[in-house]
C-alpha cells in the first residue's frame, strides 16, 4: 500500500487531477499545488473557519480533511464564488455592511453564508449565531457580519 | 450605527475600505501566502522547561534525516552574528537560545527542509538536557526573588532614561517608573476616608488570527525580508544593526496583516530569518502555528495597589498607585508599558498628589509587550473598580463621583500636563445618557438579577515619534501614496487615501496606497498605540499639501493662470510635452514632547493627544450558577472628528469585543511554568454566540484641533473601560466584588457563596 | 504529519481484515476529524488508515414504522440534524447536534467515530447511553451488540478491539419519553462542556417510571448515576425527594478538576442544572439543547 496518491476531483467547475502523499490536508493541497490561498490555516484544529472550503456542497474545515480523501469529489472555493468584477451577493453584503477588517476570515464567513442561505434563505439571528458559531474574528467584526448575513439573504430572495 | 457621517468632501465619508474586493474574494495578500522559489521552511525546537542552563543539544539525529536541508543553533548563529541580542528596549533577547533557557517554548535550535513536514519531522529528532533553575512566575514575587531571569541588565540605546541600568546585576526590576506630585502621605493624614484595594488581570495574548510569520532572502543588493510586522522601519534598522549593515541593504516588505493587535511588533521572527538566509544562502519562511504565538509574545499580567484619599464628600485628594508588570523572560517594549502608562495610572482625575511606582518585572514566563491599550485596560481595571468601590462606601451615584472628580479642559494631570481636546466630560455624560442613568433600573429578586457599571478610562499616546510620507502624482493627475503605516485591519490604507484626497480634490478611491516596503515608503516609527490617524495622518497630509503646492508652482512655471481649474494633466503635458513626468510632496510629522523628570517622573508636555473611551454595560447574573450574562455594552470614545465613521465604529466595537474575551474567557494557565492551553480549544476568545445582547458606539462630536483634519487615534479606546464597567455591574446586581480577571462564572459563584456564609467546600 | 498508509475497503469484511488487534497505530477512520486533531500535533502517528467512507452500507439512517431509530455508523452527524424525522422522533437528539461542535465538523464527523473516539467531552455519548440505545459491533468473530453505556471503559478507550468496528447505532422508540442534554460550558459558548447531563424519564405526571441520568465531560467517561435514578424512580416525585436525588448525583459521580472548572464547582452546578433539567421534564418538556 503506497503512501501516494493519485487524486482527481472537480476544483471550482473544472476537472483536476494530482498527486498527494497521504499526510497532506486538503488547505496545504489547495494552496501549494492550486495557487488558491483564500483558505488558511490558523487555529489548526477545525475551530475557526479560516479553512473552510465546500466538499460535495458541504462546508469542510481544509486543515482536519485529507486531500487523499477528496478524490472523487467537487471541491468549491472562494475563489469559485466570485471575482473581483462579478461578486456573488453575499460578497457584496459583506462590503457593503463593513463585515471585515484584516479579511483573513472573511472567505470562511463568506462560503459559510452562503451555505446557509442555501439551506435557510431566511434564518432568524439566532440561526445566524448557532450557523457560524464556528467561525471565529478576532477583529470582533460579528455585527457586521450578522448585519451582512442578513442583508445577503434580502438580495438573494430580491434577485429571485 | 452612532458615529455621525458628513456627507461632503472625502474625509468623514463612510468609504468602504479600499482592499474590500480583494478580502471578500480571497485575494488578499498576507505573508503567510508567501512563496519563494527555492524557499526553506523553518521549524522550531523549543524549551520544554521554563528556566534551566543547557546542558547538552543533540541535534545529530535531525540533521541525518533525511530531507532535512541544514539545523541551526546559537553557534551557527554567532559565526555571522557575535552578539545575536535585540530587543526594543533592552538587547536581552538572543536569537535562538544560549546558555540558558528562561521561558517555556523559547526557541533552541530551528530545522529547515524544503518540506516543512520533514522539518517537523526533524525537530521532534532533537534532544536537549536542561539543568533546571528555579522559576519566578509572580509579578510582586518577581520584584524581591533572588533567582534572577538575567544575569546583568542590557539596556539598548533606544530609551535615554535607561542608561542608568547598564550592567546592573541581581535584579528582576527592568524598570521603575515614579511619579511623585504633591504630598500623599499628609494629604492621606488629613483625609476623611482613605480605600485600598489591590487588583490583578491575567496574561492572555492577542491571537491574530494570520499566525505570525517572517521570510527572508538575499539578494543582489543585499537582504529582503517580507514580514507580518506591524513596524517595518524598525525591522530594517534593528537588522541592519545585527547585521553590521547601513540600513539601506536591508529591504523590508510588508502587505496586509491578518490581524496584529501589537503582536507583530517590533522583532520577532525577522531576526532569526535574517541569519538563516545568510547562513543557508536560500529563502527561508517561517510560519508560526497557532499554538507557537503564545509561547512568543503576549500581554502583561499584572498588580495593581492602589490606595486613595478621600473626603467625605466624595473628593479624591491624594492616590497612590503601585504597579508591578509581568514582564515574563524577555522585555521586549515592556519598559515603555511600565513607563507610558504609568502617566495616567492615577485615572482621568483631578488629584493633587500623586504617587506612583511602576515596576516592569522579569519572570520566567512567555515575553509580554505590546497589546491593544498597552497597559492602560490593565491600570483602568484597578482605577474603575477602586472608584466605584469608592462610591458606594460613600453612598455616592458612580456618575456623580466621578463628575466630582474628572479632569476638565485646562486642569493639569497627574504628570502635570494640561488636558487639552480631552472630551472626558463629554464622554462620562454621553454614557450616562445612553445608559440611562437617571432612570430606575430593575434588579430583579429572584435567581436571576441585573446590575449595571460604567467605567471611563484615557490614556496618553505615545511621543516623540516620527512619520513621514509621500505623495507621489502622475502625468495623467493620478497618484500614489508612500507610507510605512501597516493596514492590519483597522483600516488605515482608506483613511490615509482620504487624507490625500481631501486635500487634492480626488475620490479616495483611486489614490493608490503603496504597501509598506522600505526601499520606497519612508520612515514611520510603527503602527501602534493608536498613533497612526494623528501622526502619520498629519504627515500625509502635509505630503498632499506639498504635493498640492508643488502643482500650484508647476502651473504657475508653464504659464497657465492661477486659479484656473486646469486638469492636472495639462499641467504635466505643458511642461513635459507629453504625458510624462512626476511631482513628489513629502511631509514628516514629529510632535512635540518633553521627557518626565527621572525623579518626578513630571512634564508639562506628556502627550500630544489623550484618548479617552468609556464604557457601560448591563449584566444578568444567575446566581445559582454564577453565570453571566452581558446584556448591552455602550462603548463611548472621544476620538476627535472621525475621518471615516463606519471604521470608527467598528474600532471601538471590535475593540470592545477584543476586551470582552480578555474580561470574561481568556487567560494562559500554568502549572509550574508549563503552559496548559496554548491552543483556541482550551484558550478561548469570543465567538459568535459570546456577543452581548445589545452593543452601542459612539464618538462623542469633539475635535483634536491639531490632529488631520479634527481627527485622533480610535483603535485602543474602547478597550479602556470595559473590564470594570463589568465588575461594576456584577457588583451592582448581586453585591460582591471580583478583584482578578478573567470574571468567570466559578470565581463569581465562590464569591456569591462565600458572602452567603457557604463557601463552596472542595 | 508524515505519509502513512491509506486504505478505502467497499465492505465491514474488508476493513476489518484491514486491522490488526495487536498494532495500535492501525485504526479505522470515520471522518477523521477527531484522529486528525491527534496527528497533526503528533500524538499519533499511524501506520495505516482505514477509512470507511466507501462502505454504503454504513451511511444510511432511518426512523422506522415502530418509531426506533437505527444509525448505520458512517453516518455523517449534520445529516441526522437536517432529519426532520428524527428531530420529530428524538427531538433531544437534534438538540444536541445544533450545538455539538461545529457545523464544518459535523458535515465531516460520524456518528460511529464520534463514539468511538470515547472523549468524555463529546456531546452525543451521555444522549444515547440516556435514551438505552445499542452500539452494533462486527469483528472476525461475527457481531456483538452492547448497551451504550458499556462502549467507553476509560478516557479514550473502549471495549473495542483493534480488529472490530462499530457498524450501527440503534435507539429505540422514544414511547413517552422525554429526554434533555444540558451542555455547561464555563468559557465561551462555543466549547468543550465543562459539564454534560443528559436525562430521560419516562413520568406520569409527578410519578416517574423509569428515569435514565448521564454525567459526561466531568467524568472519566460517560457514567449512569443509578442511584439517583433510584431515588427518581421511588415514587411520586416532591420538591424533597428531588433535591435528595441532585444531591445524591453530586456525590455519586466521580468528578474531576481540569480547566474549565474545580470538581466542587462541578459538582454544584451538577446539583443545580440537574435539579432544573427534571423540573423542566416533569413540567411539560422544555427540551434544551444548550
Amino acid at each position: 500500500m503506497s503512501n501516494t496518491r493519485q487524486i482527481n476531483f472537480t476544483l471550482n467547475g473544472t476537472p483536476v487531477s494530482a498527486e498527494v502523499g497521504t499526510h497532506l490536508s486538503l488547505v496545504e493541497l489547495l494552496r501549494e499545488k492550486f495557487d488558491l490561498f483564500g483558505a488558511r490555516e490558523s487555529c489548526a484544529q477545525g475551530l475557526c473557519g479560516c479553512c473552510t472550503v465546500l466538499l460535495d456542497g458541504q462546508a469542510v474545515s481544509g486543515c482536519l480533511y485529507l486531500a487523499a480523501l477528496a478524490d472523487g469529489a467537487k471541491i468549491d472555493t472562494v475563489e469559485g464564488l466570485g471575482t473581483r468584477d462579478t461578486l456573488d451577493p453575499v460578497q457584496e453584503a459583506f462590503i457593503e455592511a463593513g463585515a471585515f477588517q484584516c479579511g483573513f476570515c472573511t472567505p470562511g464567513f463568506v462560503l459559510m453564508t452562503k451555505q446557509l442561505l442555501d439551506e435557510n434563505p431566511n434564518p432568524s439571528e439566532d440561526d445566524i449565531r448557532h450557523y457560524l458559531s464556528g467561525n471565529l474574528c478576532r477583529c470582533g467584526a460579528y455585527p457586521e457580519i450578522i448585519a451582512a448575513v442578513k442583508a445577503a439573504s434580502a438580495k438573494r430572495k430580491a434577485a429571485g | 450605527m452612532a458615529v455621525k457621517e458628513i456627507q461632503s468632501g472625502q474625509v468623514g465619508r463612510s468609504l468602504p475600505r479600499l482592499e474590500s474586493a480583494a478580502k471578500v474574494t480571497g485575494h488578499a495578500d498576507y505573508v503567510h501566502n508567501l512563496r519563494l522559489p527555492g524557499m526553506l521552511h523553518v521549524k522550531v525546537f523549543r524549551s520544554s522547561i521554563p528556566h534551566g542552563r543547557i546542558r547538552r543539544l543533540d541535534v545529530s539525529a535531525a540533521k541525518q534525516l533525511a530531507g532535512v536541508h541544514s539545523v541551526i543553533t546559537s553557534d551557527d548563529i554567532r559565526t555571522i552574528i557575535p552578539e545575536p541580542y535585540f530587543g526594543p528596549a533592552f538587547h536581552d533577547q538572543p536569537i535562538l537560545a544560549i546558555d540558558k533557557v528562561r521561558h517555556i517554548g523559547e526557541p533552541v535550535a530551528v530545522v529547515l527542509a524544503s518540506d516543512p513536514h520533514v522539518a517537523e519531522e526533524g525537530v521532534a529528532l532533537i534532544q536537549a538536557e536542561y539543568d533546571e533553575l528555579p522559576g519566578v512566575y509572580d509579578e510582586v514575587a518577581g520584584a524581591t526573588a533572588t533567582t534572577y531571569v538575567h544575569d546583568t541588565l542590557k539596556p539598548a540605546g533606544t530609551f535615554p532614561d535607561l542608561k542608568h541600568l547598564q550592567g546592573k546585576s541581581n535584579t528582576n526590576i527592568a524598570l521603575d517608573y515614579q511619579l511623585r506630585r504633591g504630598d500623599v502621605e499628609a494629604a492621606f493624614a488629613k483625609a476623611d476616608h482613605v480605600f485600598e484595594h489591590t487588583f490583578r488581570t491575567q496574561q492572555v495574548m492577542h491571537v491574530p488570527l494570520e499566525p505570525m510569520v517572517s521570510a527572508a532572502e538575499l539578494t543582489a543588493t543585499g537582504l529582503t525580508i517580507y514580514t507580518a510586522s506591524q513596524s517595518p522601519s524598525f525591522v530594517r534598522i534593528e537588522i541592519a544593526r545585527l547585521l553590521g549593515w547601513p540600513e539601506n541593504k536591508v529591504r523590508v516588505k510588508v502587505p496586509h496583516l491578518g490581524g496584529g493587535f501589537g503582536a507583530k511588533l517590533y522583532v520577532k521572527l525577522e531576526a532569526l530569518v535574517a541569519a538563516l538566509a545568510l547562513l543557508t544562502r536560500r529563502p527561508v519562511k517561517l510560519s508560526l502555528r497557532m499554538d507557537e504565538q503564545f509561547f512568543t509574545i503576549s500581554k502583561h499580567a499584572s498588580t495593581f495597589k492602589i490606595k486613595s484619599g478621600v473626603t467625605k464628600d466624595g473628593k479624591i485628594v491624594a492616590r497612590r498607585c503601585d504597579v508591578w508588570w509581568n514582564g515574563g523572560a524577555y522585555a521586549d517594549i515592556g519598559p515603555r508599558v511600565t513607563q507610558k502608562s504609568g502617566f495616567t495610572a492615577a485615572g482621568p482625575y483631578d488629584i493633587e498628589n500623586v504617587h506612583l511606582d511602576s515596576f516592569a518585572v522579569y519572570t520566567t514566563r512567555p515575553p509580554a509587550g505590546a497589546l491593544r491599550g498597552f497597559g492602560i485596560p490593565q491600570l483602568v481595571w484597578a482605577y474603575e473598580s477602586h472608584t466605584d468601590l469608592i462610591a458606594r462606601a460613600l453612598d455616592i451615584d458612580p456618575v456623580e463621583i466621578r463628575r466630582k472628580n474628572i479632569l476638565r479642559e485646562g486642569r493639569p494631570q497627574a504628570t502635570g500636563t494640561k488636558m487639552k481636546d480631552a472630551a472626558i466630560e463629554q464622554v462620562l455624560e454621553r454614557l450616562a445618557a445612553r445608559m440611562n442613568w437617571d432612570r430606575s433600573f430593575d434588579r430583579g429578586a429572584g435567581t436571576i438579577r441585573r446590575g449595571r457599571g460604567i467605567g471611563i478610562g484615557f490614556k496618553a499616546v505615545i511621543a516623540p515619534t516620527t512619520s513621514v510620507a509621500i505623495v507621489n502624482v502622475y502625468a495623467d493627475g493620478s497618484c500614489s501614496l508612500y507610507c510605512s503605516t501597516v493596514d492590519m485591519g483597522q483600516g488605515s490604507d482608506t483613511i490615509m487615501a482620504q487624507i490625500v484626497a481631501e486635500v487634492l480634490n480626488l475620490p479616495a478611491e483611486t489614490v493608490n496606497v503603496v504597501h509598506p516596503d522600505t526601499d520606497v515608503t519612508p520612515y514611520d516609527m510603527a503602527t501602534l498605540g493608536s498613533r497612526s490617524t494623528f501622526h502619520m495622518g498629519n504627515a500625509v497630509r502635509i505630503a498632499a499639501e506639498d504635493a498640492k503646492a508643488k502643482l500650484a508652482a508647476l502651473a504657475k512655471e508653464v504659464g497657465l493662470p492661477a486659479g484656473a481649474n486646469v486638469p492636472i494633466s495639462e499641467i504635466f503635458k505643458k511642461k513635459y510635452g507629453m504625458q510624462a513626468g512626476n511631482v513628489i510632496g513629502s511631509g514628516s510629522f514629529i510632535p512635540s514632547y518633553k521627557s518626565p523628570d527621572h525623579e518626578t517622573g513630571m512634564t508639562d508636555n506628556a502627550t500630544p493627544f489623550w484618548m479617552i473611551g468609556g464604557t457601560g454595560a448591563e449584566v444578568e447574573i444567575d446566581t445559582d450558577t454564577g453565570d453571566i450574562k452581558i446584556l448591552r455594552i455602550v462603548n463611548v470614545a472621544d476620538c476627535g472628528t472621525p475621518i471615516n465613521p463606519r471604521i470608527v465604529d467598528t474600532q471601538l466595537s471590535g475593540g470592545a469585543i477584543m476586551q470582552l474575551g480578555f474580561t470574561l474567557t481568556e487567560e494562559m494557565q500554568f502549572d509550574n511554568g508549563q503552559l496548559r492551553n496554548p491552543t483556541l480549544a482550551d484558550y478561548k476568545i469570543p465567538g459568535m454566540r459570546d456577543m452581548p445582547t445589545v452593543m452601542e458606539n459612539e464618538a462623542v462630536a469633539a475635535r483634536q484641533h491639531d490632529g488631520p483634519f479634527g481627527a485622533k487615534g480610535v483603535g485602543e479606546s474602547a478597550t479602556f473601560g470595559l473590564s470594570p464597567a463589568i465588575a461594576n455591574a456584577i457588583h451592582d446586581a448581586v453585591g460582591v466584588r471580583l478583584t482578578e480577571l478573567p470574571l468567570t462564572p466559578e470565581r463569581l459563584y465562590r464569591a456569591l457563596a462565600a458572602a452567603n456564609g457557604k463557601p463552596l467546600k472542595d | 504529519m508524515t505519509p502513512f498508509e491509506l486504505a478505502e475497503p467497499r465492505s465491514i469484511s474488508e476493513a476489518l481484515a484491514l486491522l490488526d488487534p495487536n498494532d495500535p497505530s492501525i485504526r479505522a477512520m470515520g471522518g477523521g476529524t477527531a484522529l486528525m486533531l491527534m496527528m497533526k500535533p503528533g500524538f499519533f502517528k499511524p501506520k495505516r488508515l482505514v477509512s470507511l467512507r466507501k462502505i454504503a452500507e454504513l451511511a444510511a439512517f432511518r426512523v422506522g414504522s415502530d418509531g426506533a431509530l437505527r444509525i448505520g455508523a458512517m453516518t455523517r452527524l449534520s445529516a441526522l440534524e437536517r432529519s426532520a424525522e428524527v428531530a420529530k422522533a428524538f427531538p433531544v437528539i437534534a438538540s444536541t447536534l445544533r450545538t455539538l461542535s461545529n457545523r464544518r465538523v459535523r458535515n465531516v464527523a460520524t456518528i460511529g467515530g464520534h463514539i468511538a473516539h470515547a472523549d468524555p467531552h463529546t456531546d452525543l455519548p451521555p444522549v444515547l447511553i440516556a435514551l438505552d440505545a445499542t452500539i452494533e459491533i462486527a469483528g472476525p468473530g461475527g457481531q456483538r451488540k452492547i448497551p451504550a453505556e458499556a462502549l467507553a471503559t476509560g478516557y479514550l478507550e473502549t471495549t473495542l478491539k483493534g480488529n472490530e468496528l462499530i457498524t450501527a447505532v440503534t435507539v429505540p422508540a422514544a414511547g413517552r419519553k422525554r429526554a434533555i442534554y444540558v451542555k455547561c460550558t464555563t468559557r465561551s459558548a462555543d466549547d468543550w462542556p465543562a459539564l454534560g447531563i443528559a436525562v430521560a424519564l419516562d413520568a406520569d405526571g409527578r410519578n416517574v417510571k423509569q428515569a435514565r441520568v448521564v454525567v459526561s465531560a466531568a467524568t472519566e467517561k460517560p457514567v449512569r448515576l443509578s442511584g439517583v435514578e433510584a431515588i427518581l424512580q421511588g415514587g411520586a416525585m416532591t420538591d424533597a425527594s428531588l433535591r435528595e436525588a441532585t444531591r445524591a448525583a453530586a456525590s455519586e459521580a466521580d468528578i474531576t478538576t481540569d480547566m474549565q472548572g474545580s470538581a466542587a464547582y462541578k459538582r454544584h452546578l451538577l446539583e443545580v442544572h440537574l435539579n432544573r433539567a427534571i423540573n423542566g421534564l416533569l413540567n411539560g418538556g422544555a427540551r434544551r439543547g444548550a
